[in-house]
């Protein structure tokens, strides 16, 4: 049983592909949950929702590929641009004129283009665990190669795109106990397996190619044209995306950096407490 | 000894008449504190001012009519627009463009007129306990108030609001008596009442009249549509129990003005003298809101990465608790490896804390001076301590409100205090400001009255004990253990006082015990001889050991002690006499005389004490027993009206059969110098004293982590 469902929910159509939402409480200022890379649907939220809806309107929504949403298999389909404008037809479509945005990893690149290119429909966005490609990439990634043909690949090869089509869950697997690095996740890797398991290899391979023209110069951009507040939330011990990814986009644009010490990718779901409070806190200021 | 005192202090004149104002520290936004003058003055904000003033800048002023002010006796003197252009003079006075407003019972009215005719001066107000006539006064005001003007036969309560009354003899005291007696409700606010009767006492009859004639504070439509003018954001905090304003007001205030309204249930008329705490924290939060401050930076520490950590307070009233601290703390860490052990502390104890390689942490440079308002409370060799401890109020919220920002911050597990009162007493009155694993050591429970302070001390101290056996009662998970320094048979036979109960039974009930703790282990008796060789001392020498602990108190029976000192030595060739001055007293400040030593602060000074022939000290406990401790002869001379060493600390050593009682006011030269020459040296038989007391309150706190 959930601890809170949906006032509403329904489905927006954009471009043939159909867009699950889910709306919960009143209260202003909306909250826009962002998804985030479609190997997980909105319910990666669950820790959020029930609390923030208690204060603010909350929207969430399945990233295309995932969840109830629908599953383009063209790589265009997946454009950081295509899941900006799924937000604001989602926005549309709970009417809401402007929101506090809450994103977790790859998701804040949809954030930043929204922010940059949408200024009045955002209020503030507080990024969590960011995906910003700043700085060098992990050390222990170095290794990934999403095009290429390995015959026993292990860790962070696995990340691929030939792997995907045989060895989907492995590589599931693998990913989601890099998501949580910190001791006793197991409640949270067993959610994050089956939510990514709800999607495929080939839809996830799209989605994938999509991102590709998300690169470190276009996220310097558009964070240095961002005007609302920032919070930056970024666990030290994050395997996934470096800590030091967190500390360049606060830099870059002007936000505050919230340090995690000990957390790893997925706070929010791993220390849903302390990221929920920080999240009604910034929320709170915007208020005011 | 105020907390903390201002930066300026100064005086505007406006139209002939002089209002003084004082600034202190520095920070966005400004706060300015407006008394209801003349009843009261700047002073009524001292719970507040000293933590507000850590992070804004703070300006009070007296208000005509007291303090350091004038006191015109013309009612139009007192009109808003004098009172309001007085406090726009001192707002640029202090170079101030804008600030927030924090008003008090008629004052808020006064700030009202600023906010809706000078928006541009005033960024938000905290109205507390308004007296603003948008709701009905309360029913016992209405009828005395109506003949204010009046010939009134012997009035009595709410009566004597009566100009005629106050004129009479006696007449304004017996009002001002009454009047705060309905405006501190709550339980033992016996502190406030003294402090507010006295404040209100420093203006006259005559300014009372003249401001309460002149005052013409608007009332109903004309208030609501002042109200409404208001733009800044507002705050009201009531107390639910406020005699001299209603809720009603209040909240309406609130309603009018698009604020917030905080009741504060069980309060009374002066919520910022007896919860200093909660209107502090309302008050910052409100000002933080303003300024907009936005969040900043900072690193949260998943739970199951941190490291246990502990934060120790040691009372900083002299030195008698820090070598003991030291040695728990030691014991601690033998028992917890991994625990971290930060120390919130001043001088003198730092001194000690240093010297041992502890980690001192930086706030406690914010803490204001226990120690120096001891010093200050004394005279000669008096320290009436538990009124000292009284009038120390505005130091220990100053200290609390740190203390509670560095719990809030350090995330510790265990708070170890041993008397902080400050955090005993806020806790309790705050509970939900409660962090962490709480201990409480003390060597002494319940306080007694002297002998020559009468009934109203008596009275007081069983007040005092009263509250505290109430906090203990309401709240048991506040102190999480509580360890008397002791065993049960050195515990007073006294009572609480009153109906209350037998102090031994009570603490037994509420307190482990770990036994005393001396904090080192004495020398064994063939070890006295080397380490008196160690020390400097020889064997065909009588050393005589004078220490007067480390308060800063102890002049007066130095200098008593070194007029005897040449009469000893006459009698005693072979005496030699060290006197320690202490960390506060500077050994300079006394004349030489031939043969006698002077020494400042002393490292492990209990070694000196463990090998002297004879030591003169005060009546403090912790040097008192580690003379016991290391059975040497020794005459103590408690300070006069200072109950722990005349009671507690006797009654102690009468136990152990240690020492010899002297009794400063009656004490001459001679006598000491006879005393002397027939202790120095001499066998004694004590009751031996503990040594295992330090393990045994670091297990009864390790149990706790």
């Amino acid at each position: 049983m959930r601890a809170r469902y949906p006032d509403s929910d329904g489905l927006v159509v954009r471009d043939g592909v159909e867009i699950r939402y889910e709306r919960y409480g009143r209260g202003w200022p909306a909250i826009l949950l962002l998804p985030t890379w479609s190997i997980v649907h909105s319910r990666h939220w669950k820790m959020q929702v029930p609390y923030l809806a208690r204060h603010f309107t909350v929207v969430c929504f399945d990233g295309r590929g995932s969840g109830g949403s629908g599953r383009p298999a063209d790589a265009s389909a997946y454009s950081d641009a295509a899941f900006a404008s799924d937000a604001l037809a989602v926005m549309d479509a709970t009417g809401i004129d402007s929101a506090v945005l809450v994103s977790a990893s790859c998701g804040g690149f949809w954030a930043l283009r929204l922010c940059a290119e949408h200024p009045d429909r955002v209020l503030g966005s507080v990024f969590i665990a960011p995906t910003a490609p700043l700085v060098p990439p992990l050390a222990e990634r170095r290794v990934q190669r999403f095009g290429e043909v390995f015959d026993n690949p292990v860790g962070w090869q696995l990340y691929n795109a030939h792997s995907w089509k045989t060895q989907y869950p492995e590589f599931v697997a693998f990913f989601v106990g890099r998501i949580f690095t910190e001791p006793h996740s197991t409640k949270q890797i067993e959610d994050a397996i089956g939510w990514a398991l709800e999607t495929d290899g080939e839809t996830l391979t799209a989605a994938d190619r999509g991102l590709e023209c998300c690169n470190g110069a276009a996220v310097q951009r558009l964070a240095a044209q961002l005007a609302c507040p920032v919070l930056v939330i970024h666990g030290t011990q994050d395997a996934v995306r470096s800590y030091a990814e967190g500390e360049a986009l606060a830099s870059c644009a002007g936000g505050v950096l919230v340090t995690l010490a000990g957390a790893g990718h997925f706070p929010h779901v791993r220390d849903p407490v302390q990221v929920n409070l920080l999240i009604k806190q910034f929320a709170d200021r915007i208020r005011q | 000894m105020r907390a903390r005192l201002p930066d300026r202090a100064d005086v505007v004149r406006r139209d002939g008449v002089r209002v003084a104002f004082e600034v202190f520290g520095q920070g966005e936004p400004a706060l300015l504190l407006i008394p209801a003058s003349p009843i009261t003055h700047a002073r009524s904000w001292k719970g507040i001012v000293p933590t507000l003033a850590r992070r804004f800048t703070v300006i009070t002023t007296d208000g005509r009519g007291t303090g350091r002010s004038d006191r015109p006796h013309a009612p139009e003197r007192y009109a808003p627009a004098e009172v309001t252009a007085d406090l726009l003079t001192v707002l640029d006075a202090a170079d101030i463009g804008q600030a927030v407003l924090v008003a008090h019972c008629h004052a808020v009215p006064w700030a009202l007129c600023l906010a809706a005719d000078h928006p541009e001066r005033v960024a938000g107000l905290v109205a507390i306990d308004p007296a603003v006539a948008v709701a009905p006064p309360h029913p016992h005001t209405v009828e005395p108030d109506r003949r204010w003007a009046d010939q009134v036969d012997a009035p009595s309560g709410w009566a004597m609001r009566n100009r005629h009354f106050w004129r009479q003899d006696g007449g304004y005291r017996e009002w001002i008596e009454f009047f705060f007696g309905q405006q501190l409700p709550e339980p033992h606010s016996t502190k406030q009442y003294e402090d507010t009767v006295g404040w209100a006492l420093d203006t006259d009859a005559e300014a009372m009249i003249a401001e309460r004639e002149g005052r013409a504070a608007p009332a109903g439509s004309e208030a609501e549509a002042l109200c409404r003018r208001v733009r800044c954001p507002v705050r009201v905090l009531h107390g639910s129990d406020d005699r001299c304003q209603p809720v009603a007001r209040g909240r309406r205030l609130a309603e009018l003005t698009g604020g917030d309204l905080v009741v504060l249930e069980g309060a009374g008329h002066l919520p910022h003298g007896r919860d200093p705490v909660k209107v502090t924290r309302l008050i910052t939060e409100f000002a933080d809101r303003i300024t907009g401050a936005s969040m900043h930076a900072t690193t949260w520490t998943r739970g199951p990465c941190r490291p246990a950590r502990a934060l120790y307070l040691s009372s900083p009233i002299g030195l008698g608790h820090a070598r003991r601290d030291v040695a728990v703390a030691k014991e601690l860490k033998r028992l917890r490896p991994e625990l971290e052990i930060d120390w919130l502390a001043q001088h003198p104890v730092t001194t000690v804390l240093e010297a041992e390689g502890e980690r001192i942490h930086p706030a406690s440079q914010w803490l204001a001076s226990e120690s120096a308002h001891v010093a200050s409370e004394a005279a000669g060799h008096d320290l009436h301590c538990f009124q000292a401890l009284r009038r120390m109020d505005e130091i220990l919220v100053a200290n609390f409100m740190v203390f509670q920002e560095v719990v809030e911050e350090g995330r510790y597990d265990l708070v170890i205090g041993d008397e902080a009162w400050d955090v005993d007493y806020y806790w309790h009155e705050n509970p939900e400001l409660k962090r962490g694993q709480n201990v409480w050591l003390t060597d002494f429970v319940g306080y007694l009255p002297m002998p020559d302070g009468g009934e109203r001390e008596a009275f007081l101290t069983t007040d005092y004990n009263a509250e505290m056996i109430e906090h203990i009662d309401r709240y048991p998970w506040i102190r999480d253990r509580a360890i008397f320094v002791g065993q049960d048979h050195d515990i007073v036979p006294d009572t609480f006082g009153g109906s209350l109960p037998a102090i031994r039974d009570w603490t037994t009930r509420h307190f482990s015990y770990s036994g005393y703790i001396t904090g080192f282990t004495p020398p064994e008796p063939d070890e006295v001889a080397p380490l008196r060789s160690e020390l400097g001392y020889r064997d065909d020498e009588l050393v005589c050991v004078v220490a007067v602990g480390g308060s800063g108190v102890g002049q007066a029976l130095i200098d008593k002690v070194a007029a005897a000192y040449p009469l000893a030595k006459k009698a005693v060739p072979e005496l030699r006499m060290i006197v320690v001055t202490g960390p506060r007293i500077d050994p300079a400040a006394f004349p030489q005389r031939a043969g006698l030593e002077l020494r400042g602060y002393v490292h492990r000074l209990y070694q000196h004490l463990c090998v002297c022939d004879l030591a003169i000290v005060q009546g403090g406990l912790t040097t008192t027993m580690e003379l016991t401790a290391a059975k040497r002869p020794f005459l103590y001379f408690p300070l006069g009206h200072h109950f722990e060493q005349n009671f507690h600390v006797r009654h102690r050593l009468d136990r152990y059969g240690a020492g010899q009682y002297m009794d400063y006011a009656t004490t001459d030269p001679d006598l000491i110098a006879a005393q002397i020459t027939e202790l120095a040296g001499k066998p004694v038989s004590y009751r031996d004293v503990e040594t295992d007391g330090a393990a045994r309150a670091a297990q009864l706190i390790a149990e706790l982590i």
